[in-house]
């Protein structure tokens, strides 16, 4: 346990040797932020006061500023790096170190998306509500929900991720698998739409799928549904893509050639 | 070799030789390319079917209709598309690899333009699956809009696109040439590239006058984009940006062209290496 912890550690001190990028990242949050600001603004200036698909314009704004949090966290800037080092084999040396090479993977990466969370994720999210009317939650519980929801959106994401880059074992252009499902998961996660304004069955399969654990439940925890339902669907995704992610890397081993010595 | 060898006449057909070895690089895998060249577009198809889907749920956004937005949508991501087939390989990710490896010291040696010679050797096909996604989503929106496609009107959409491809490939040109200074890739200049083409997906009306004065005067995304839609869906347009500035937009749009190959012979002139 106490290796897993040291690896959380190791990975947040390794994010936080990233400066420039988190100033351009945030640069980046900000810029999108009011763009999409401007869009729901402008949309519902034309139905003052009503809520659309159950999302009034504060709960829309939240939408914006929380996938602005997100986003860094679930498509790390390092989404690459377990796949490149599937190609070049590096990752060989990761199946003779002492533990689980799932489990130390999942604590580096949730020290490195943690420095995120610290640092990426809160400064456009409080800088938002500084400015305009988010809806935030305003108790201890209710936001100690939206934390626990954020945490479980990152390790659903990882796994996600590690799906992805399990292709590497089987070919060597390991991003062409991702760069056709990721439209796919781009709308139907909820990334530039809220999964609310989708019609009937559309929204229910999305809200069904692992991408509403990854990204429309902490939004949907922050602007003030019942957290028990969304955290316990989170949590079931967590443990059954866990099994999918560590049932293929087992997989992948067993067919895997080393070269060289 | 012995191809290579051949004399190739000068000119421009080095050039076009160079693009159709730098293709044929990277087509080891063509399932694949396919692949990638189908995921490319289908990110446009799913960005422009959310568009359709939020303004139609609210009906209007700043007055226009969902397909006439959708419009927006396409011809911005049709020129992106035509941009980055040409210009992705100079953002600030990839350059500065280039840069720190000491790459771009043999490119310096060849006996062409160094620029020009990057752009060709690392055309990326994929991207002419974005390049059709969106001339294929403009056609559905002009459709859907009631565009009348008089040659006047072809003109103006063709106008769209190569000002915004021209736009997009200046801003990659322009990172390439601050990934001299900076050594280090950064992610700012994504901003401009990705950002102005979300920005210009929507009427320029919706935002604030600090987003307007950018996109219109400094990077004028809204004069390559937003002016032609006007002219095509036959609107006036908002104050201070009306249809009849059509005529600025390639004058803008080589102005902005003009200052990025500025920044470009700058960094170069001024580019050391990195040492070895």
């Amino acid at each position: 346990m106490r290796a897993y912890l040291a690896l959380v550690s190791a990975g947040f001190r390794r994010q936080a040797a990233y400066r420039l990028a988190l100033v351009s990242g945030l640069l980046t949050n900000l810029f999108f932020g009011v763009v999409r600001t401007s869009l729901f603004l402008a949309l519902y200036q034309a139905r003052p006061g009503a809520a659309v698909n159950g999302l009034d314009y504060q709960d829309a704004l939240t939408y914006v500023w929380m996938i602005q949090a997100l986003f860094g966290v679930i498509w790390v800037s390092w989404i690459w790096e377990f796949p490149e080092s599937v190609r070049s084999g590096d990752f060989v040396t990761e199946l003779t170190r002492p533990g689980d090479p799932w489990l130390r993977q999942l604590a580096y990466e949730l020290g490195r998306t943690g420095q995120l969370l610290v640092f990426r994720s809160t400064l456009p999210l409080l800088g938002a509500a500084l400015v305009l009317p988010l809806a935030l939650p305003t108790t201890v519980p209710g936001a100690l929900a939206t934390v626990a929801s954020m945490l479980l959106a990152v390790v659903v994401s990882f796994e996600v991720r590690y799906l992805f880059g399990l292709a590497a074992f089987w070919t060597a252009d390991f991003r062409a698998p991702f760069s056709i499902a990721f439209p796919l998961l781009w709308l139907v996660g909820g990334f530039t739409i809220p999964v609310d304004y989708f019609p009937g069955p559309v929204r229910a399969a999305a809200e069904a799928s692992p991408l509403s654990a990854m990204v429309m439940a902490p939004i949907h925890v922050a602007i003030g549904w019942p957290a028990w339902p969304v955290l316990a669907g989170q949590a079931a995704w967590v443990v059954v893509l866990g099994l999918v992610s560590r049932g293929g890397l087992a997989l992948a081993c067993r067919r895997m050639v080393v070269h060289g010595g | 070799m012995a191809e290579l060898a051949r004399p190739t006449g000068g000119g421009l057909a080095v050039y076009g030789r160079l693009v159709s070895a730098g293709v044929r690089g990277r087509v080891y895998r063509p399932g694949w390319l396919l692949v990638r060249t189908i995921g490319s577009g289908l990110i446009i198809l799913a960005d422009g079917f959310a568009v359709a889907l939020v303004v139609d749920r609210f009906g209007t956004l700043a007055g226009w209709s969902a397909p006439e937005v959708v419009l927006l949508v396409a011809l911005s991501a049709a020129g992106q598309g035509l941009g980055l087939l040409l210009g992705d390989r100079l953002e600030p990710t990839y350059f500065s690899e280039l840069v720190r490896r000491g790459t771009f010291d043999q490119v310096l040696v060849r006996p062409t333009s160094p620029l020009a010679w990057l752009i060709a050797t690392q055309v990326e096909a994929r991207y002419v699956g974005r390049l059709l996604a969106g001339v294929g989503m403009v056609a559905w929106a002009a459709d859907r809009s009631g565009v009348v496609w008089s040659g006047g009107h072809l003109l103006v959409a063709l106008l769209a696109l190569v000002c915004c491809a021209t736009l997009v490939l200046s801003i990659c040109v322009l990172g390439a040439a601050l990934t001299f200074a900076t050594v280090e890739g950064s992610e700012v200049v994504n901003i401009f590239i990705y950002g102005g083409v979300t920005l210009t997906g929507y009427p320029v009306q919706i935002y604030g006058s600090v987003l307007r004065f950018l996109f219109v005067w400094v990077v004028p995304f809204a004069l390559a984009v937003y002016v032609p839609a006007l002219v095509l869906l036959g609107r006036t347009g908002p104050p201070g940006l009306p249809a009849a500035l059509i005529w600025v937009s390639p004058v803008a749009t080589a102005g902005f062209t003009g200052l990025a190959a500025l920044g470009w012979r700058h960094g170069l002139r001024h580019y050391v290496g990195t040492g070895s």
